[in-house]
């Protein structure tokens, strides 16, 4: 379920979750906000809005922090809410190929969590 | 009259929320639900664009209650403004237009959907420069507010001290809150008034810079290129030969990764594009002509 959020989160959606369980709401918005998203309350719900939500400025990288081919590969499979170890698998590479572009990824977008990552690239993107 | 310097400043800031009520409207989505939206001229209302649902037909709360059916004149995704032509005009006297100077007082405004006005109290964050969205809009000034805005609130009117407007207010990433310059506005909304959308050239492919790989960096002359990660059917990157996985080094002789400058280059429609691409290890150029986005 998470990684579905996060999958709806990087494509600048809101997404309002009834829970009826106190705590379990308590839990969720907890996560929510660890990944760096916003809970708004409206009528007990809880509605996640995405980072990359809102009007943006589009975004221009430096050519030493441009993503390689490779690398936009690695960030679309994580886009699709994989893990690491289910990337290797779908990219055929291994695991620890899959966490140097992971690394390699996070540094050059300036992110500290996935969602991030995909929040900043989606920043990068231009439909012209 | 009082003398007290905090009672004088309470009642100056009450009195131009009483002021500005005329000119916020709120833009009813459901019974429960509303955005903002500010009267422009005497018979239209511009709106976020971004948070206004799909739809033709819409009913404005204007002050006191009344409510005035209001019918999409256009929308602008590039500038994030929508416009609203009223079925009748309203008698409403245009503030001036104000100029965000970092430091400043500013006001921001909403309607609270039955008729009244919520208000809000910060300064200006930032006053830049001229920037591109990126939905491809080109927006006068880049101005954010220190202060919080509510959903509901988003798209009424922003003031400076003195109640000149400084544009509307908007959310950017990380809801921050930003505001739609009044220039922009103005240059936006006779053509959106007019057409219903602002024209701008369109290739129909959805670019991610990425990194020329090294083995191919010599041939391709420069470090960086985009990569065509989308394409649109029958579009005119497609009629040209483009297809996914093809990594397009220049437009026109512009490095592609530099993407503000492709999108101001491919900004007129029926302009010609020459690309030089990378595909299959090789280099190659094609020729492209720019249409105007469908809706």
């Amino acid at each position: 379920m998470i990684a579905a959020l996060r999958l709806l989160a990087a494509r600048r959606l809101r997404i309002a979750i009834r829970v009826e369980d106190a705590a379990l709401a308590e839990e969720l918005r907890r996560l929510v906000l660890d990944a760096g998203h916003e809970v708004v309350h409206e009528h007990a719900d809880i509605v996640m809005q995405a980072p990359t939500g809102g009007f943006a400025a589009l975004a221009e990288a430096e050519p030493r922090a441009l993503l390689t081919p490779r690398e936009v590969e690695v960030l679309g499979a994580i886009g699709e809410g994989l893990t690491n170890k289910a990337i290797a698998r779908k990219l055929g590479i291994s695991l620890h190929t899959v966490k140097f572009h992971v690394e390699s990824l996070f540094r050059k977008l300036g992110a500290r969590t996935r969602t991030e990552a995909l929040a900043r690239a989606a920043e990068r993107r231009m439909d012209v | 009259m009082t003398t007290d310097l905090l009672q004088q400043f309470s009642s100056a800031l009450a009195e131009r929320a009483s002021s500005v009520q005329g000119t916020v409207a709120a833009l009813r989505l459901s019974e429960a639900r509303h955005l903002s939206a500010t009267l422009w001229h005497p018979d239209v209302a511009v709106a976020s664009e971004q948070s206004l649902p799909r739809g033709e037909d819409f009913d404005l709360v204007l002050a006191g209650g009344a409510t005035v059916k209001a019918k999409l004149a256009g929308r602008d995704p590039g500038t994030n403004i929508a416009a609203l032509r009223l079925e009748r005009a309203l008698d409403f006297h245009s503030p001036k237009i104000g100029e965000a100077k970092a430091g400043a007082l500013a006001l921001a405004f909403g309607a609270d959907g039955a008729g009244g006005v919520r208000a809000r109290l910060g300064i200006v964050n930032t006053a830049g420069p001229e920037w591109a969205s990126s939905a491809g809009g080109r927006i006068e000034r880049y101005i954010v507010l220190d202060l919080s805005l509510a959903g509901a609130e988003e798209g009424g009117p922003v003031l400076d001290a003195a109640g000149s407007r400084l544009g509307i207010s908007t959310f950017g990433p990380r809801g921050r809150v930003l505001v739609i310059p009044s220039a922009t506005i103005e240059r936006v909304l006779p053509a959106l008034l007019a057409d219903g959308r602002i024209a701008r050239g369109w290739l129909g492919v959805g670019l991610q810079p990425v990194a020329v790989p090294d083995a191919l960096q010599e041939q391709a002359g420069q470090p960086g290129g985009a990569m065509v990660m989308s394409i649109v059917p029958d579009g005119p990157a497609a009629k040209a030969g483009l297809v996914a996985g093809d990594i397009v080094l220049s437009v026109n002789g512009t490095p592609a990764y530099r993407l503000r400058r492709i999108a101001a280059a491919l900004s007129s429609v029926g302009s010609t594009a020459e690309l030089r691409l990378i595909r299959g290890g090789k280099v190659l150029s094609v020729k492209a002509t720019t249409e105007a986005r469908p809706r």
